[in-house]
Formats: C-alpha cells, sequence, structure tokens
C-alpha cells in the first residue's frame, strides 16, 4: 500500500481520519518521548490498529536511527589553514626551533628513509672506489694538493717552452725580413770570421740560437716557375715555405 | 564563562592563538552544515570560508548574554546558506549530488570495519540525496535539529520563528524525508 499520509488533498480525505492526522502531527514528539503519557497510550494503541500510522512510526524511527548512525563529515585538510590565512593572513606554519626541526619526521617516512639510505650507500661506494690499490686515498687532501702543485709546475713549464719556441720563430722571421728584397740577386755569403777576430757579419756572441743564424745559400736564382709567377721565395732556399724546425 | 565566550573575549583583544582555537573547534560543525545544505563539497568549502570571514569580521556584536556561541555561529551560517540558496536558484541543476561525497570521520568510528565504513558512507550519501529533494525550510530545520544536535530554543534563536513552527518544520521534514527515502527504495534501519 503507497503512503498517503504526508499528501494533503481534499482527495485524501477519505484516505486520514482525525486520528492518523493527529499521530501524524505528533509523531516528532512521540519519538522523541516529549508526549504526555495519556496521549502516547493513545497514540500507540492507535498506531497498533493502523497499518499506514504503523508503517510511518516505523518508516520515522528508521530514519532517526539512520541519522544517528551517521558519522559527521570530515573537513578538508587544508579548510583550516584557507580560513586562518583569509582571515589571519598567510602566516608560516611553525615558529621557532619547532620550525627549524619541523622537517625531522619526515625522514621517518618511507620514501625519504629509502632515499638517505641509497644516498649513504652512493657515498660509501665512491669512497671505497677513491681509495688506491696501497691504501692511498685519492681524496686525501694532502694528495689532493699535492697534484694541484704538480700541475701549476707542469703548465708552467710548457708555457715557457712555448714562449721560447715563439721567440725563435719571430727571430728568424726578423733576419729573413731584413734581406735584399729582390731575392733574385745573388746573396752575398756571410763573411766569415777572420783570422784576426774581426766580427764582420758575426751575430752576436749572446745570441742563444747560435746554430740558427747559420744561414745556408740561397740559390743563385730563383726558380723560373716563380719569376715566371712573380713570386718571391720568402726564405733563404729559395721555397716559398720555412724550413722544418729540426733545421734551426 | 563558557570557553567560547572566553575565546572570544580574547580574540576582541587581538590574540591569534584564540581565534584558531575557536576556529578549530567549530570548522566541523559549519562545513557539515553547509555540506547538508549544499550537497557540494566545493560550496560547502567556500561557504565555511565565508562563514568564518564573516565571523571574524563581526565578533565584536556578538553577545554571550543572547546565546551560546554555536548558536550564533549557527545563526550566521544558516542566513549566508539562504543567501547562497537565493543567489544560485536560477543556476542550481535539479541533481546536485554528483560531487565527490566528502569522507566521512573515522575519529567517530575508530573500530568501523571497511566494509561498515563504506555502508556509512553509502547511508550519508543516500541521506544527502534526500535531504536535497525537501523544500530549504523543511531541510534546514532537519538538518539543524537531526544532524546538528539543536535543541528546540536554538533552532527558534537561528530561524527567528516561533518554537511551534519549528516544531512543525521538523516533523514535517522528518515525514517528507521518511517518504523520499522509501521512494528511492532506502529501507529504514531495524532495531
Amino acid at each position: 500500500m503507497r503512503w498517503e499520509f504526508a499528501r494533503r488533498n481534499p482527495e485524501g480525505a477519505e484516505f486520514m481520519d482525525w486520528h492518523c492526522t493527529r499521530t501524524e502531527e505528533q509523531l516528532s514528539d512521540f519519538l522523541e518521548g516529549a508526549l504526555p503519557a495519556a496521549e502516547a497510550a493513545a497514540f500507540s494503541s492507535h498506531a497498533a490498529s493502523c497499518a499506514d500510522c504503523s508503517k510511518l512510526v516505523a518508516q520515522v524511527r528508521g530514519l532517526m536511527r539512520q541519522i544517528e548512525e551517521t558519522p559527521q563529515l570530515e573537513v578538508p585538510a587544508p579548510l583550516e589553514r584557507k580560513i586562518l590565512d583569509a582571515t589571519l593572513g598567510p602566516r608560516q606554519e611553525t615558529a621557532g626551533t619547532q620550525g627549524w626541526f619541523g622537517w625531522l619526521p619526515l625522514i621517518w617516512q618511507p620514501r625519504f628513509a629509502m632515499g638517505i639510505v641509497t644516498v649513504a650507500a652512493s657515498f660509501v661506494i665512491v669512497f671505497h672506489a677513491a681509495a688506491g690499490d696501497n691504501g692511498r686515498s685519492v681524496l686525501n687532501p694532502l694528495n689532493l694538493l699535492r697534484g694541484a702543485n704538480r700541475q701549476v709546475h707542469l703548465t708552467y713549464a710548457r708555457g715557457a717552452k712555448m714562449v721560447n719556441n715563439l721567440r725563435v720563430v719571430y727571430e728568424i722571421e726578423s733576419r729573413l725580413s731584413a734581406q735584399p728584397e729582390s731575392m733574385s740577386e745573388p746573396i752575398a755569403p756571410p763573411a766569415r770570421p777572420s783570422n784576426d777576430g774581426q766580427p764582420g757579419q758575426q751575430p752576436p756572441a749572446n745570441d742563444p740560437h747560435e746554430k740558427s743564424q747559420t744561414i745556408p745559400h740561397p740559390s743563385h736564382h730563383s726558380t723560373p716557375e716563380l719569376a715566371e709567377m712573380n713570386l718571391q721565395p720568402h726564405f733563404a732556399d729559395g721555397s716559398l715555405y720555412p724550413a722544418p724546425r729540426s733545421t734551426l | 564563562m563558557e570557553p567560547d565566550a572566553q575565546l572570544v573575549q580574547l580574540c576582541l583583544r587581538g590574540d591569534g592563538p584564540s581565534w584558531e582555537e575557536l576556529v578549530r573547534r567549530h570548522t566541523r560543525r559549519v562545513y557539515n552544515l553547509c555540506y547538508r545544505f549544499t550537497g557540494n563539497a566545493a560550496s560547502a568549502e567556500d561557504l565555511s570560508q565565508e562563514v568564518f570571514l564573516r565571523i571574524f569580521r563581526t565578533l565584536g556584536s556578538y553577545q554571550a548574554v543572547h546565546g551560546a556561541f554555536p548558536t550564533w555561529l549557527t545563526s550566521v551560517t544558516r542566513n549566508l546558506l539562504v543567501d547562497h540558496y537565493r543567489r544560485t536558484r536560477r543556476d542550481r541543476v535539479t541533481d546536485s549530488m554528483e560531487d565527490t561525497m566528502p569522507q566521512l570521520e573515522e575519529k567517530h568510528s575508530p573500530m568501523r570495519a571497511p566494509d561498515k565504513l563504506a555502508e556509512a558512507a553509502e547511508l550519508s550519501e543516500q541521506l544527502q540525496r534526500g535531504l536535497a529533494r525537501l523544500s530549504p525550510e523543511l531541510r534546514e530545520a532537519v538538518i539543524l535539529r537531526d544532524l546538528q544536535g539543536l535543541d528546540y530554543g536554538e533552532i527558534r534563536g537561528v530561524l527567528q520563528v516561533p518554537e511551534g513552527t519549528v516544531k512543525s518544520r521538523i516533523n514535517r521534514g522528518r515525514i517528507e524525508l521518511a517518504r523520499v527515502l522509501d521512494e528511492m527504495g532506502v529501507r529504514p534501519a531495524q532495531s
């Protein structure tokens, strides 16, 4: 049978008599125990004899029990923080030492603990591999200092050697540029030192590159191909290219 | 003096931690009221913030002699909910229950088994669907009485209507909700 107790319309009058209407009106008072004893007895008596009212009482009683058993909803986690930020303004989580060490509980979480173990294992492996076979660690500060000192000296020595080489090359070039402009003319052989100790065209004795001063005689004439191309040899041996450094 | 009244006095002197305590004590009440009335988790969250913002601004107007702080808080919440209801009446879809149901407070049921918790969640959702089909007047009366646990005098103070009207609305709301749940196929729990 369909409920009709809550539908008040003229056509529904035949479904409900006066007692049923009163039962409906005083239902909450009855369920909450607020009815006087006499009225409560009359209520119960009618409900026991009326199928509609009996069902109504059972339904509403079940509803109230259902509501009682319904737990409260959980408040979303950031809601309180949002409210406090909106009213008091954005603030830091904690202050003082608690703020400094507030991250400590995080390391006990499984993901952070695993990360820490992994990093520690990596450091152990690196230090173990860095140790030499004879037990001398490459990462020893003293060894690091010695290595750095050696590298500095090696770099300085290489730089000095390169500067000396450049110096020789430029000196040769400057001497060659001092030769007669026309290379077609024979170049007079260098004056040999006289027996009387005349220096002649002898270079200064203090020249550190004494061997390089002995310039070989150029050919008497430039090659025909060069003359035809109007190219002048740049070097004493009539070539366009410098002699290998080994000849210096 | 009640603890809430003491906290209010401290808040009015500019004590921030007291305000934090006041918010923590009553956030659940406000959020549950907003959710049960709107049936929408996001709206309930926004309205809860709005409620506390208004409380924060008008805290000086609260007078303990006129009623307990929770009653005043509920009254402010109810007024905002009514405003929200009127504001969104045109935009409201018939069924706003499509949102994800908020999680139930497990603190109140620490020993619940997972199936019991799921059963409670289903019960709560059914109840919410039934409440959504009530008129706002009957809905708020049932929520305040049965879900918020206010007595008739407090509800009269919140709704600003005579106590007879309060009792009538609660009674009719319960009967209507029972009928709706019956139509939804929800059978009442047996004692």
